[in-house]
C-alpha cells in the first residue's frame, strides 16, 4: 500500500486545528508504514480521547477510538486477541501519561509488544489547554494560571525503568529521526513507546506569547539536538532511542 | 456425574463451555474464584490478572474487537470501575460478558457479605441511555446454565451482558452433573479486527464516522439500539413462576432471595425473574394480575421494588433484607406484619 492509501480520505477534513503538530506525526506514521510494507489487514491502531485521539479514525484500517485513557488496555486486548496483528496506539500525553498513567506502568511492565506514540504538547489540547503531567514548571495554564508549581512527569525515567524497554524520543520537527524510529519501533518486539515533542498553538501556545504553529516548530529545532548513541539516559534536550 | 461444584467455579466453567477466549480481572472478594480457576486454564485462554478493573474490561473489550469470546468478573467496588467500560461497549455494540458477584455497599462496605444493591447499577451505571441485558441465577446449575446464555445474548446483542450473583450464591457449593444440561452456542457476530477499515468509536457516529451533533440522528440511532435489545431480550425471557391460586399476596425475589423464600410457596405466590433487565414486563403483567399485593423481597432497600411498580403501575411493597444477613424467618414476620 501506498502511504496515501493509509488515509481514510473520507474524513477529511481532519478536526485538527491549522498549524496543529499532530497532523505532522500522522503523516510520518503512514509514511513510515508504506516504507515497511504493511498491508490493510495487519495493522489496527487505537486511540483514547483528546486531539491526538482523534488520529485512530483517519487511518483507513480497522480502528478503536475508545474512552479517556483506557487506549492501552483495549490495544493489550486486542493483540492477545490476534497476536499476528501490528496494533499501533496513537494518543496524548494527557491521555496515556495522565489519565491512563497506572495503565502505562503496567502495560510497560508486562511488556506488551504494542507500538506507542504519545503526543507530548504538555497540554490538554481538546479540553482548551489545562496543564498535563508533562507541562513545564511554571507554565500558565488554564488551570495553573500563576504558573504551573509543579515539575513534569519523568516519562523517560518511567519506562526505562522497567526489565525490558524501548522508549523513543523524537519531535515534530525532526521528521527523518521520527520515521526512523517509528520503523524500529514496529520491528521492536515488544511494548515500544515514542514520545514525540510536539506542540499545540490554539489552546496553548497563543497563551504563552506564539502567534503561529511554526514558531513553535522552530523552537522544538532551537532545543532539541539528536543523540545517535545515547548512553544510559537522553538528556532533556536530547532526541534518540533507547533499549534493553 | 455428579461433582460439587461452587457458584463461582460454575461461572468459570460455563464461560468455557460457552467458547471464552479472553479472560481479565483484578482480585475481589466474593469473585476471586472465578479468576483462580480461570488462572490454571492460562495458555488455553487468554488471561491477564490485570492492574484494575477498568483495564480488565477494557482488555476485555480489545479481546472481542479482536476476535475471542471476552469475560471479566468482579464485586461492587469493582463495578463502579467498570461502568466505563461498560458504556464504551454499549456505544461501539461489543460482545461481552460482565460478572459482579454483590456485596454490601456503598464503598468497601461490609467485606464480604452478601448482597443485592448492585441491581440498579447493572441496569444504569454508566452514564447515558442504554438498555442493559442482566441475568440472576439462584443456583450453582444456573450459574452454569446462564453464564453460558449470557455468552449467547452477547453475541446476539452484540452488548455487554450482565451476569448478577450475590456472595451466597457464589460460595455456595452444590452437586451438579453439568453434562446433562443442555443448551445452544451461539458464534461470533462480529468480524475481528484486521479484516477491513471500520472504525469502532465511543462517539455517535454514523457508519464509523463521528456524528455528534446532529440530534435527529441520535433519536434514529437510539431508537435501533433500544430495539435491538428488547428484540433480543425476548428471547432470554427467563423466570420462574410458582403460582398459587389460594394466595392473594404475590413475592417477588431473585437470587439467593429466591431460594430462602422458596419453602413459603404454600402460602404464597412466587415469581423468580432470572433476566433482571430489561423487567420482564409482559409475563410480570399477567402474573400480578390475579394478586392483591405485591411484595419485593430483595437485599436492598427496594431497588427492584421501584422497577417493578414503574412496570406494573400500582402499589409494590418492599421488603428490604439489610446488612448481608438473610433468615426465613425474619422474612415470614415481616409479611406477617404487613
Ligand atoms: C473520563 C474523561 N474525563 C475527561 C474528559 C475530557 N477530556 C477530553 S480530551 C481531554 C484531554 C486530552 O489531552 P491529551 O491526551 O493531552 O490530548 P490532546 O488533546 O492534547 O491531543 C480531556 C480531559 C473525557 N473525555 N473523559
Amino acid at each position: 500500500m501506498q502511504y496515501k492509501d493509509f488515509v481514510k480520505w473520507s474524513r477529511w477534513p481532519t478536526t485538527w486545528c491549522g498549524g496543529c503538530a499532530i497532523g505532522i506525526v500522522f503523516k510520518q506514521v503512514i509514511f513510515s508504514l508504506e516504507r515497511m510494507g504493511l498491508a490493510q489487514n495487519e495493522l489496527t491502531v487505537v486511540s483514547g480521547i483528546g486531539c491526538s485521539g482523534r488520529a485512530a479514525g483517519y487511518f483507513n484500517v480497522d480502528s478503536v477510538h475508545v474512552t479517556h485513557g483506557r487506549a492501552l488496555p483495549v490495544a493489550e486486548g486486542i493483540k492477545r486477541g490476534n497476536p499476528h496483528l501490528k496494533v499501533l496506539v496513537f494518543s496524548g500525553d494527557g491521555d496515556l501519561v495522565g489519565i491512563g498513567g497506572n495503565h502505562l506502568i503496567h502495560t510497560a511492565r508486562r511488556n506488551v509488544d504494542l507500538t506507542v506514540i504519545c503526543i507530548n504538547n504538555q497540554t490538554y489540547g481538546m479540553t482548551g489547554g489545562q496543564m498535563a503531567p508533562t507541562t513545564l514548571k511554571g507554565t500558565k495554564t488554564l488551570t495553573s494560571p500563576h504558573g504551573n508549581r509543579y515539575h513534569p512527569l519523568n516519562i523517560q525515567g518511567l519506562i526505562t525503568s522497567n526489565h525490558n524497554y524501548f522508549y523513543a524520543r523524537s519531535s515534530a520537527y525532526h521528521i527523518n529521526h521520527l520515521q526512523k524510529v517509528i520503523r524500529e519501533a514496529f520491528a521492536w518486539p515488544g511494548f515500544a513507546f515514542i514520545e514525540v515533542v510536539a506542540y499545540c498553538i490554539e489552546n496553548f501556545g497563543r497563551r504563552l506569547g506564539y502567534r503561529f504553529g511554526y514558531e513553535m516548530l522552530l523552537k522544538i529545532k532551537g532545543i532539541y539536538k539528536i543523540n545517535r548513541s545515547p548512553k544510559e539516559r537522553l538528556k532533556e534536550n536530547e532526541l534518540g532511542v533507547l533499549i534493553k | 456425574m455428579k461433582q460439587l461444584i461452587m457458584g463461582n467455579e460454575a461461572v468459570a466453567r460455563g464461560a468455557l463451555r460457552a467458547g471464552l477466549g479472553f479472560f481479565a480481572a483484578y482480585p475481589i472478594t466474593p469473585a476471586s474464584e472465578i479468576m483462580h480457576y480461570l488462572a490454571e486454564k492460562e495458555g488455553e485462554i487468554e488471561f491477564v490478572h490485570a492492574e484494575d478493573e477498568i483495564a480488565s474490561i477494557h482488555m476485555a473489550i480489545g479481546a472481542s474487537l479482536a476476535g475471542l469470546k471476552a469475560m471479566t468478573s468482579t464485586s461492587g467496588p469493582g463495578m463502579s470501575l467498570k461502568q466505563e467500560g461498560i458504556g464504551l461497549a454499549q456505544m461501539m455494540e461489543v460482545p461481552l460478558v460482565v460478572v459482579d458477584v454483590q456485596r454490601v455497599g456503598p464503598s468497601t462496605g461490609m467485606p464480604t457479605l452478601p448482597s443485592q444493591g448492585d441491581v440498579l447499577q447493572a441496569k444504569h451505571g454508566s452514564h447515558g441511555d442504554y438498555l442493559a441485558l442482566v441475568f440472576y441465577p439462584a443456583s450453582v446449575e444456573e450459574c452454569y446454565r446462564y453464564t453460558i446464555e449470557a455468552f449467547n445474548a452477547a453475541e446476539e446483542s452484540r452488548s455487554p451482558v450482565i451476569l448478577l450473583l450475590d456472595g451466597f450464591l457464589a460460595h455456595l457449593s452444590e452437586t451438579v452433573d453439568l453434562r446433562r444440561i443442555r443448551f445452544s452456542l451461539k458464534k461470533r457476530s462480529l468480524a475481528p479486527l484486521g479484516t477491513g477499515n471500520r472504525h469502532f468509536t465511543g462517539l455517535l457516529s454514523k457508519e464509523g464516522i463521528p456524528n455528534t451533533d446532529d440530534s435527529q440522528y441520535y433519536r434514529q440511532w437510539y431508537a435501533r439500539v433500544k430495539n435491538k435489545m428488547l428484540s433480543v431480550a425476548d428471547k432470554y425471557a427467563f423466570y420462574e413462576y410458582w403460582k398459587n391460586p389460594q394466595a392473594t399476596t404475590l413475592l417477588i425475589a431473585f437470587g439467593i432471595t429466591a431460594r430462602v423464600i422458596r419453602p413459603l410457596k404454600d402460602r404464597y405466590a412466587i415469581f423468580r425473574p432470572i433476566r433482571l433487565f430489561p423487567v420482564l414486563a409482559g409475563p410480570l403483567k399477567e402474573i400480578a394480575a390475579p394478586y392483591q399485593r405485591v411484595v419485593v423481597v430483595e437485599m436492598s432497600d427496594g431497588q427492584y421494588a421501584g422497577e417493578v411498580q414503574r412496570v406494573l403501575q400500582r402499589e409494590v411493597i418492599s421488603l428490604p433484607v439489610l446488612g448481608g444477613e438473610i433468615h426465613l424467618q425474619e422474612i415470614k414476620e415481616a409479611l406477617n406484619a404487613i
